[in-house]
């Protein structure tokens, strides 16, 4: 199908991937209020139901039900706000640090630079899990620690990346024109370096998505990231290992919904990559 | 007779259409002969080389028409795994181009040598091992016992020419395909290179199709000659009779563009115009386009005209 | 050989003192030790007292530096919970971790290696495409969920295998695969693109013009070149593992070092948690290290360059 109406930025635009992200943004966006159930609302009456195409399921319960009776339906859609703001916050910060060091550290090189390049190595050393763990043993778990062991961990990923940019933008004739006139450093950055790795960091940032909203399930299953009672979709699936012989559908639904918005996020990325920059295939 | 083929069409069914890259060959060599195929890059005579074993590019090469037999044998309808078995590296082996890139790097030599005789069933074991030792001996590397635990890039350019044609002879094929087999290397290596693919001929009785596109090192090696253009044979015959009289237009513009001076890249380059593309060519004479000598004929195929002694060559002009 | 040894091992101690360092700062920030070490009845003098013999009355790098030297001597403190140096506990249970991790980095291999090969060799075809919608689907999916998805199908409704505990080959089946899962996109990637360059290279097509078996071109003369990118990388991968394994460990019960820390982080035993984070840390580094140095025997070019 070719739609030619389309402008040319928006043709062959991963339609799909798109569509499941605007639906789990929008979910964020319009709060529980809105939804078909209170996504806490206990009904014991419904406990362990299954999903509706199964015997003894009900169209109350599209996906079925947990425990306590909750729709994991609900439930799935209020998780997605945790999932967004995460996103949002990890990776403002993220990529903000990553970027302002990556490009301290490639536009004056030198000791700075080195002292950076260690910064990054040392960072690596540490499983970003490990980081996790001890952070949260020694802050309270919740979502600004999740928030802070992201930026640690993916600062060092951006820095990296942007450092190499702006070392072969420096060797380009307009920049150190720039430099000779005497134009300041702060306009140099502004002015010349941050549009030039503005696409970079719009690539990087969307393949980002898919493993902060990972990472963010995995830390509020081990119990160190989201807590009782916020709902995220990595905090419903430790909830739901404990009867995991009981309710299938409790043990699926969330991991689907954590599939579906990282597969969408990467395949949006990739094609987001090969457009605006096709150099960072390797990552 | 070694090699007889006869008609050979190979062709390239690639996306943008189907390029004639090999169009209605013939081509014989006897035992114990060098034929030269001498033609510009481009002009097929790789392919030409390749389709003998038929190692077509994947996926697009196909044989059209046409027969290659060997001692009799026809290769065109042999199975596969037969011309992999007997055929391939046992009775006709090939050399390629650059001998920096032929040998396999994280091999030892000792290894990569062995291959060939090691999957043809020829030796194992410990008579392998003497053997590899032999064909080493054979292609002039010096004490070959100590190194066969060697690496590739342990080895000089012009040694490892050798150690490619030491894998190529271990097997004593009938026929070596020798593609550019000096090209990539420093003049004085070439002398070496060309004295011993006369030396491996004079000892095994190897017939040798030698692919060049330097007539000087064709005429060094060769004693007849075939030229290619476009994926055709336009001239062929001892290598003498072409020097002399060269009959195609072609021929001709490639001997007058030897210059006097040895340099190297400029030879083939000095005919004005470029070859036709081999996705549609014209139906006719397919040097016409750049041939001083043109006439009206030639926008029909030209007839191939016996100038006695083995000498001939495809020209409308010697046809009237 | 010597220089570059040297160079990579300076490296390594610098990213591991690094490494003390963070971990010894952040576990500062949860305020003052002491309030954890005794009991909320303690007397002032008592606190001071403690304060005093534990060096916690200095600045905060001479602190480090008690800390540091302790550690190297091997003493990371008592775990409070089971009563034993944490650094006991932590070697204890080490083996266990290295266990699992080698197991889910050759469950990793042997899925990446065959699929890679063949969606190079047969590529565009059925293979390359499954290849590639599965590798699609690995990176979406988090360990732990795989995990999970695993227990469900093959402990519960098959009831092939047990979903917990250590024991026999059997045990290590399920975590192994989980752990495994995610980098098996990436390794495939690695090695289906170093095939595409392989395959097209001279001594490939000079292989084949001497009649060289098509499995042998494949598996043995091509395929050796292409490990060499996925083996610079397994090091990385490894210690990728080492990371997953806290989450891998958890699940399926595991005896490891991450199932320990996971659990001392929720009874706050912090020696125990900075004991195993800094030993994840070090063999993090020690397998990068191990790997960078055992290039050279598979790329002989590299063993000569050195």
């Amino acid at each position: 199908m070719r739609a030619s109406w389309l402008p040319e930025w928006a043709r062959g635009l991963p339609w799909l991937p798109l569509l499941v992200l605007a639906a789990v943004g929008l979910c964020a966006a319009i709060g529980e209020d809105m939804f078909p159930f209170d996504p806490n609302q206990l009904d014991l009456s419904a406990a362990f139901r299954p999903p509706a195409w199964q015997e003894k399921g009900s169209l109350l319960n599209p996906l079925g039900a947990d425990n306590l009776g909750r729709d994991i339906l609900s439930r799935i859609m209020a998780g997605s706000r945790v999932s967004v703001i995460v996103c949002f916050y990890a990776i403002l910060f993220s990529g903000g640090i990553g970027a302002l060091a990556g490009m301290i550290a490639g536009y004056f090189g030198g000791i700075v630079d080195a002292v950076l390049m260690r910064l990054i190595e040392i960072q690596q050393s540490i499983p970003a899990i490990a980081l996790a763990l001890i952070l949260a043993a020694a802050l309270e778990p919740g979502l600004s620690t999740v928030v802070v062991v992201i930026v640690l961990t993916y600062w060092a990923w951006y820095a990296r990346i942007i450092r190499g940019e702006i070392i072969a933008l420096k060797g380009r004739d307009y920049i150190a024109f720039a430099r000779v006139a005497g134009v300041g450093t702060a306009t140099i950055f502004v002015r010349h370096l941050l549009p030039n790795i503005f696409n970079t960091l719009v690539v990087l940032a969307t393949l980002q998505v898919g493993q902060v909203i990972l990472f963010e399930a995995s830390l509020s299953f081990l119990g160190l990231g989201i807590q009782q009672p916020d709902i995220s979709w990595g905090l419903m699936l430790a909830d739901a290992r404990q009867y995991i012989t009981n309710a299938w559908w409790a043990i699926t639904m969330p991991g689907i919904a954590i599939m579906l918005t990282c597969l969408s996020a990467n395949v949006f990325g990739d094609w987001l990559r090969d457009r605006l920059d096709p150099k960072l295939r390797q990552l | 007779m070694l090699l007889q083929v006869e008609n050979l069409r190979m062709h390239l069914h690639l996306r943008r259409g189907v390029l004639q890259a090999v169009d209605g060959i013939n081509l014989h060599v006897a035992e114990g002969e060098t034929l030269g195929l001498v033609g510009e890059s481009g002009s097929g005579k790789t392919l030409t080389g390749l389709s003998l074993l038929r190692l077509l590019p994947k996926g697009s090469g196909r044989i059209e028409s046409g027969s290659i037999r060997l001692d009799g044998q026809e290769l065109t309808t042999l199975p596969e795994a037969e011309l992999a078995r007997d055929i391939r590296g046992r009775r006709i082996a090939m050399i390629m181009q650059d001998p920096m890139t032929s040998l396999n790097p994280v091999f030892s030599i000792g290894d990569q040598v062995g291959g060939p005789l090691r999957n043809h069933d020829i030796a194992r074991g410990t008579a392998l091992r003497s053997a590899v030792v032999d064909v080493l001996k054979r292609v002039r590397i010096p004490s070959p016992e100590d190194r066969l635990g060697d690496y590739p890039h342990q080895f000089s350019g012009g040694q490892r020419q050798r150690i490619v044609a030491a894998m190529a002879i271990g097997c004593t094929p009938r026929l070596l395909v020798a593609d550019e087999p000096t090209t990539a290397l420093d003049v004085t290596i070439q002398v070496q290179i060309i004295a011993l693919l006369r030396q491996i001929q004079h000892d095994q009785g190897v017939g040798i199709i030698l692919i060049t596109h330097d007539l000087g090192v064709a005429a060094s090696l060769c004693r007849r000659i075939a030229v290619m253009y476009a994926g055709q044979i336009v001239e062929t015959g001892p290598v003498r009779a072409i020097y002399r009289s060269p009959s195609h237009p072609y021929t001709q513009a490639l001997l007058a563009a030897i210059p006097r001076l040895h340099s190297k890249r400029t030879r083939l380059a000095a005919i004005p115009g470029q070859p036709p593309s081999l996705i549609d060519p014209p139906s006719g004479c397919r040097f016409a386009a750049r041939c001083p000598m043109r006439m009206d004929q030639c926008a029909a195929p030209p007839p191939t005209v016996d100038l006695g002694d083995g000498h001939s060559a495809a020209c409308w002009k010697l046809a009237n | 050989m010597s220089g570059f040894l040297i160079r990579r091992l300076a490296q390594g101690v610098i990213s591991i003192v690094g490494a003390s360092i963070v971990i010894f700062l952040i576990s500062r920030l949860s305020g003052d030790p002491i309030l954890i070490l005794l009991p909320n009845d303690a007397s002032p003098a008592l606190i001071e007292d403690t304060r005093r013999n534990l060096g916690l009355d200095q600045p905060l790098w001479r602190q480090y530096l008690i800390f540091a030297q302790n550690a190297l001597a091997g003493d990371f403190g008592r775990s409070y919970r089971w009563q034993m140096p944490a650094l006991r506990l932590i070697l204890d249970r080490l083996p266990a971790t290295i266990e699992l991790a080698l197991c889910g980095l050759v469950f990793s291999v042997l899925i990446a290696v065959p699929i890679g090969v063949l969606s190079a060799v047969h590529r565009g075809g059925w293979i390359d495409r499954v290849g590639r919608i599965f590798a699609m689907l690995g990176q979406a999916m988090p360990a732990f969920w795989v995990g999970l998805l695993l227990i469900l199908v093959f402990a519960i409704h098959l009831n092939w295998l047990p979903a917990f505990g250590h024991g026999g080959v059997s045990h290590v089946i399920l975590p192994a695969i989980a752990l495994g899962w995610y980098p098996v996109a990436a390794q495939t990637r690695i090695v289906r693109s170093a095939m595409l360059d392989v395959l097209d290279s001279d001594h490939i097509r000079l292989s084949r013009a001497l009649g060289t078996p098509e499995h042998l071109i494949v598996w043995k003369y091509a395929l050796r070149n292409a490990a060499i990118p996925l083996l610079t990388m397994l090091g990385v991968y490894f210690a990728a593992m080492l990371g997953g394994a806290f989450v891998v460990e958890t699940i399926f019960a595991w005896p490891g070092v991450g199932r320990t820390v996971v659990e001392a982080v929720f009874s706050r035993d912090f020696p125990v948690v900075q004991a195993g984070v800094l030993f994840t840390s070090i063999l993090f580094v020690i397998s990068n290290l191990l790997v960078d140095l055992s290039y050279g025997i598979v790329d002989p070019r590299i063993r000569d360059a050195r």
